[in-house]
This record gives structure tokens, sequence and C-alpha cells, in this order.
């Protein structure tokens, strides 16, 4: 498929036949989620006391390390809620622990150290794309469940297989996709973006440039990046005078020379700024030369500082994870949390709760069956299980989609304006897993 | 670092005596019990590898690792150079050693080869730097625990064969390194004399340093190449040279066989710009031979290796070092808290934000700079030695200085160019 094509009305009108089945699913699931409290007869009748073991693909060395330590941390606090209400099935959660150093051959030998070592149930948790696309092979010779935390279109793509699932992150088509309306009727239709030179850059590229001319807006100029680039002031000649919105997911180390270079070459008189958390995710937005940013808007997944409206949901999530108003350690003010992702940890590990409930999981002979349990979640709606919002998850493409946060930044703060509505973030579904074998 | 240079080509011999020759008597430390240390060290080292093989088979919550990369080889080798040779009374092999040819009637030892000189410590460290930097998981508590085992038990054998001492001064590359950076520090203990402990200046006891054959002079040229590589494999323009993008760094797996040909290109590199840098200035004063030459002014490269090891790990040191204090409490993963440090929060906001960046950067440079001063103060030292002529021993350093003063530059542009991981 043409990446670059529009949705087509036949397809949104399918995706909203889609939504009222599930709207009526998503009721039945909650009842069935009442009857499952602890409690339940099945605790009682749980075969073995033995823990659930997740095998825990983390990123605790190389170049994944910042976010592996955040995405641990909240798996941890989730584990201990979950034990605390009494485990799943009747069993309490173990969390085991491999690293893959953030390198795809190192990451299919822990799928493998997992599946015939630990003999964990599960493996959950990985980040990194590049990690992702080479453990996912793995896990599925192995026929064992890999659920992914990793936001990266990959498993939608529907080059994975049936044993990997991301159910608890949107995906980065979904979230750039959902961003035009607002970014359009708001800040601007015509629209330059600058972007690193890969494929990261190229996601962003080619997801928003449809979307927001599906909106009426336009993109103008596309101005890649090269990856290794550190000076940046002699592409800016490159953005039209006319530029309403200038769209940036520059990434890397050298992300703070970008900003304070656009802030020198703008002056006062700059065009909207939009981008992508990504691109300071686990930096102290008032950090030395990003004074910039002031005014600009950026997407995230779940806001990184306390918001005025905070759910009590999300308020109870920020806790237990131990994240302070401005989305840092309680500890320790200068580590700041992976806060726009991380979420995805703890969502993740309830829907396998819930999947393993809803299958009656005892042992890896339910493998398959926890599979497709989780293909027939609708999806949930927002609670303490799932602090960042309702989300709708698409069983035949393994992926979740949900509501997006557009946050302003404001004193040194990121105040959300905007939450997208989910199906803002619907596109044409590439991929049909529930047709590909075990 | 060039101005400093300049001052002491004008500085009389005998000022320069005094900076090396001082002395402050401390204390008398007599050298008893050595054994005893020795085997808690290794009993250490046991306990570290049974949690290698038995604890968390997480990096961060494992001792072993934390130990080993963070905890020996970084920690470790900063005290060596700060204080003296501790390696002397931990060394994990002199106790059983002395215990099991004590026990097994063993008196005599088939010689160390000599023409091997230093080249077994040479290869051994090669294998070291490859695991540590190029090996897919030399983090993995089981695979290191598999490493360090055969490396306990085949360095044992070989001391069994060869004698602890030599083996440990020739081939042991752990202590043929540590004697190396011992010989920096501020203490002197005069262990043959009157067992005195003295305060020296930092590098002072280098300066009468005995020669090193040409393998010795390539195994600290090879520990400094190493960690030079470690940084410089991670830069952008390494990176973007070798066809890969630093925003999306593929991982270890990726890179092996270009790290591996860089880790060797490093070291052939520095080798053959340290000898060049002598015979160039043997060749202005047309006197002295080369390898005696480089044998004694490879110690003058002594403050800048610990300069780079201090620069280059400092962030890990301050981050990991933390986690070992907590992976030590429970060593198994047993829910355990011996040191009471099991629970403490690991602070790694300590090396983030502007502020950490800013003291961090100048904390380097400061050693990366002092590092290199103190080289060309040495040289000089090392050279009256060589050439009785005092104009043609400060001539004679002319080609290494330009040589450190290249490589201060090049230190700093590690510490400050963008890097990935």
């Amino acid at each position: 498929m043409n990446r670059g094509s529009t949705m087509s009305d036949k397809t949104i009108s399918t995706l909203r036949t889609t939504i009222s089945r599930r709207s009526t699913l998503k009721g039945l699931a909650a009842a069935g989620g009442l009857i499952a409290a602890p409690g339940f007869v099945r605790y009682t009748q749980a075969q073995s006391a033995a823990p659930i073991k997740i095998g825990f693909q983390a990123h605790k060395t190389g170049i994944g390390a910042a976010y592996g330590r955040w995405y641990e941390r909240t798996t941890n606090a989730a584990v201990k809620l979950i034990n605390e209400a009494g485990g799943i099935n009747g069993r309490p959660v173990e969390i085991i622990v491999e690293d893959d150093g953030t390198d795809p051959k190192r990451g299919a030998e822990v799928v493998a150290k997992f599946a015939n070592q630990h003999k964990t149930d599960i493996v959950y948790g990985t980040l990194f794309s590049h990690v992702v696309v080479g453990s996912a092979p793995t896990a599925g010779e192995l026929k064992i469940p890999y659920y992914v935390v990793s936001e990266g279109y990959h498993v939608a793509s529907g080059k994975m297989n049936r044993w990997c699932f991301q159910p608890g992150i949107t995906d980065v088509r979904a979230q750039v996709t959902s961003v035009a309306p607002w970014v359009s009727a708001n800040l601007g239709k015509k629209v330059a973006i600058i972007f690193p030179d890969y494929a990261f850059g190229h996601d962003h590229r080619d997801y928003f440039t449809p979307a927001i001319k599906a909106q009426g807006g336009e993109v103008i100029a596309q101005i890649p990046i090269p990856p290794t680039e550190s000076s940046f002031t002699k592409y800016f000649p490159q953005i039209p005078a006319e530029t309403e919105v200038l769209y940036h997911v520059m990434v890397g180390p050298a992300v703070l020379t970008f900003v304070k270079e656009l802030g020198e070459f703008y002056g006062s008189n700059r065009p909207q700024l939009f981008g992508f958390i990504d691109s300071l995710e686990a930096v102290d937005i008032n950090s030395p030369g990003l004074e910039f940013l002031d005014g600009s808007h950026f997407w995230e997944g779940a806001p990184r500082y306390v918001q005025a409206n905070d759910s009590e949901a999300m308020k109870a999530y920020r806790a237990a994870v131990g994240i302070d108003d401005n989305g840092a350690a309680v500890e320790d003010a200068k580590d700041v949390s992976t806060a726009a992702h991380m979420f995805g940890c703890w969502e993740t590990l309830y829907v396998i709760k819930q999947a393993m409930e809803a299958a009656g999981y005892q042992g890896p002979q339910d493998r398959q069956k926890l599979i497709e349990a989780t293909e027939a979640i609708p999806g949930f709606e927002e609670t303490n299980e799932h602090p960042q919002g309702d989300k709708v998850i698409d069983g035949k493409l393994h992926q979740c989609y949900g509501h997006q946060n557009i946050s302003k930044v404001e004193g040194g703060k990121l105040k959300v304006v905007h939450r997208t509505e989910i199906k803002d973030g619907f596109y044409e579904a590439e991929a049909d897993y529930t047709q590909m074998a075990f | 670092m060039a101005a400093s240079f300049c001052a002491l080509a004008l500085l009389r011999p005998a000022a320069l005596d005094r900076y090396f020759q001082a002395r402050l008597p401390l204390f008398v430390m007599a050298d008893r019990g050595r054994t005893a240390t020795s085997l808690c060290s290794l009993a250490v080292v046991l306990m570290l590898v049974a949690s290698g093989f038995l604890g968390s088979h997480d990096p961060l919550a494992n001792p072993l690792p934390l130990v080993v990369w963070t905890v020996l080889w970084v920690g470790f080798t900063l005290l060596q150079g700060a204080v003296g040779h501790v390696w002397y009374w931990l060394d994990p092999w002199y106790g059983i050693h002395r215990f099991a040819t004590h026990m097994l009637g063993i008196r005599k030892f088939r010689a160390f080869p000599r023409w091997l000189g230093l080249w077994p410590a040479v290869l051994l460290f090669l294998g070291f730097a490859w695991f540590e930097l190029i090996d897919l998981a030399p983090e993995d508590p089981p695979r290191l625990a598999a490493a360090v085992s055969a490396y306990l038990v085949a360095t044992l054998a070989a001391m069994m064969v060869f004698g602890h001492e030599p083996w440990g001064r020739r081939a042991e590359f752990l202590s043929v390194f540590f004697t190396m950076v011992a010989r920096f520090s501020v203490l002197d203990w005069d262990r043959s004399g009157d067992r005195s402990v003295s305060l020296c200046w930092p590098g002072a006891k280098l300066a009468a340093a005995e020669p090193m054959p040409a393998s010795g002079v390539v195994f600290l040229l090879a520990v400094l190449a190493s960690v030079s590589f470690d940084g410089l494999s991670k830069t952008f323009l390494w990176l973007g040279a070798n066809g890969i993008n630093p925003l999306e760094f593929p991982g270890r797996s990726a890179v092996m066989t270009i790290n591996s040909a860089g880790l060797l290109a490093a070291i052939a590199v520095l080798a053959a710009l340290f000898f060049l840098a002598v015979w160039l200035g043997l060749l202005i004063v047309d006197i002295g031979s080369l390898l005696g030459s480089a044998g004694l002014l490879i110690y003058s490269i002594v403050p800048i290796a610990l300069a780079y090891h201090f620069s280059h790990y400092i962030t890990a040191l301050l981050v990991d070092g933390q986690y070992a204090l907590v992976a030590l409490s429970d060593p198994f993963g047993r829910g355990w808290n011996v040191f009471g440090t099991a629970h403490r929060h690991v602070e790694a906001g300590i090396v983030m934000g502007h502020d950490s960046a800013w003291a961090i950067w100048n904390a380097q440079a400061v050693a990366i700079v002092s590092g290199h001063v103190l080289a060309v103060v040495l040289a000089h030292r090392l050279s009256l030695r060589l050439h009785a002529d005092e104009s043609k021993a400060v001539i004679s350093q002319v080609p290494l200085a330009v040589l450190m003063v290249g490589y201060t530059l090049f230190g700093l542009w590690l510490l400050s160019t963008p890097s990935a991981g």
C-alpha cells in the first residue's frame, strides 16, 4: 500500500461500524471484568500457586537505557498493584528481567532464553523498534506471546507475526495522523516539515503529509537533515517564508543546538512550532537553550506535567510510579521520566492480565488461547488500569488506538491544550494477523 | 600545555628534582598479612561469580557486572592511581597460589621465557578489551561469570607452572596494569627497605621506574588506545564514516566487525605514533636507542592513561557505582539487605541536566589537561635520564610533546563531540 494515500470514505464508514460493534463488546467485557474481580471463583480454583512469569525484555544497557530504566520502574509499580490485588488468575506475577542491550540480535537471544531457560509464560516490554523487529521472529518460532510497548508502526504494518502484540500504546502512524486536524485548525495550514533523514523522520513525513492534506492543509516543504548533522543553520533558509507551522521531529544529542540555532534564525518573529516530545523525552524542558520553545506545541502520549484536570486514575498512576508534578522521579528532581511513553508498560500489563483471565490461562499450553483472547478484547475504558485513557484494540492489527495529547510549553511546563479523539488516529489497516497461522 | 613544555625547557633540573624527590614520611607499614587479605579477596570474587551464575540476570541488579566493569576496572584503577598498590593486597591469586604450592610441595617453577616479554599481558588485555567493548553482552551476569571463572582458573594454573610473581609481572594483565598505574600515586611505600610510607607528588615515583621492554610499551598504549577508542567508536564521526546512522544506533551486533578492526587499528596507530615521536626525538639529537628510550618515556603516558580513564568512565562510575552499592546488599536477588543499601534509590539525575553536564565536562577537561601537563613534566624528567646533555634532553622531547598536545586536543574533542549512547 502507498503510505501516502488518504483514507477513503469507505474505510471510515467501515471503521465506524467496527467501533459501534466494539462498543457493545466493550460493555460485555466490562461486565466480565467486574465478575473477574478478586474473590472470583477462578481464583480459588487456581490450579497452581506458582507465579505467572513475565519475561521483561529490557533495555538496561545500550542506547535505550534511559527509557529502559523508566519502563522498569513503571512495570514494577504496576506489578506491585496487580499482586496486591490478587495477581492473575489467583497467581502472583513474577517479572524476570533480561537485558537486550538495545540490540536486535541480543534481543532474539533473550527471547529464546525466556522461552527455553526461564520458561516464562510470555515476553513483554520492548521499546526500540529494531529490537522488536529482530526479536519477533524468534517469538514466533518459539510460539511465545510477545507484547511490545514500542509505539512503532511495525506491528500494525503486518510484518510481525501472530504472537506479537502492541495493545498498550498507540503507534506512530496513528499519533501523527491524529494531531493533523488540530494543527490545521489552530496553528496553520501551510506546514514545513523538518526531520532527520531516516526511518523515524520518514514516518512523520509520510504520515503527516496526507493527514494534513485531508484537513485542507498542505505541506509546502519537506526538509531532511542528515542524521550525523550537528549544525542546522544552513538548512533554515529552505523553510519557505509563508510557512505558518514548522513541524519538527529532530532527535538525538544535537536537539539543543537545533532549537538554539532555530531561535537565532527567527528571533521573536517565528512561525508556529509543532513537535513530538520524543525529541526531548527525559530532558528537562527548562534546559538552557530551549527557551525558544516557549509557546510552541508538542505531542505527548501521556502528559509529563501534572494537569489541573488530571483524572483520579492518572493521579493514582503517577503516585504509584513515583513521579512528581514535573514528571521527574519523586526522589530526584533531575531525573526526568519518559512520561509520554512509559504508561504503555502499565497499560500493557493490565491488558495481559485481562486476556489471561479471559482465556483462563494456566500455563504455556494456553499461549495460543491467550493470543486469541487478546485479539478478542475490543478495548477498555479509562480506569486505574488504563490511566492514559480509553482505547480501542484492533484485534486484526494487534494494535490499539487511543487519545493523544497536544501540549503547549507555558512558563517552563507542558500544558495539555487538546486531547484528540480516538477516531482521529484511525488509518486504513494493512494487516490481519487473525488470518495468520500460529 | 605547550606553555608548560616551554617553561620546562627553561627550568633547571635541580628545580625538578624537588618535585620528584620530595617525600613526607607518614608511617611504617609492615609487609604482613598479604596471604590473608588475598584469600579474603578471592572469597569475595568467588561470591561474586556465584551471584553471576545464580543471581539476577539484570546487569544493573547483579553485583558481578557492576563490580567487574565499574568498581574494579574504573573505580579500582583510579584508586590505585590515587593511593598506590592496593592490588598488592587484594590480588586474589597470591594467597591461594601460596597455599596450593605449599600443599603440593611445589618449590620450583618453570622459567618464564624472557623473549616473551609482556606480550602475554598484551594478548590477554586485548581479549579483555574486546570482551568489554565489542562482545554482544559483556554485562550479562552468567556470561561474565563464566568468563571470570575461566580466567581465574587459567591464571591460577599458569601461576602454578611459572610462579605467581613472574606470571603476575608479565602476563596477568590486571596485575601488570594496576602495578603501572600505582606508580602514579601519592603514597610511596618502601617495601623492601624501611617499610615507611611517605607522601609524594603525583607521578613522582614514575621518574625512577625501570625501563620497560617494547611489549610493556605496547601494553600501556593498548590500554590508553582502547579507552580512547571506546569514546571514538560512539562518535557521530566514526559511526557516520562507517555508514551507521547514529540516531538509530543498530546495536553492538551490527558493529562487531568494524569495531574489532577499529580497536586493533587504534592500538596500532597510537603505538606507531609513540614510537615515531620517540624515534624523531632521537634523530634530532642523534643519540640513544629507540627501544631503550621508548621503554623509559612510556612512563610519561601513565598520567594520560589515568586521565582518560577518569574522563571516559566518570559518568558510568557515578551512576553504576550506585547500582553496585544496591546490588551488593542483595547479591543473589533474594530480598537480602546485607549492607543496608538494598533499597537505596539510584540517583540517575546525578549526571543529568545542564549543571551536571557543566560540572562533569569541567572535571573531565581538567583531568585531561592536567594529565597531559604532568606527562610533559615526566617526559622531561625521564629524558634527563637518557641524555646527560640537558639541551639534548629538551630537544629530544619535542616530537613527543607535540604528540601529547595532539592527544589532549583529541581527548577534549572526544568529550565534546556528539555521540550515540
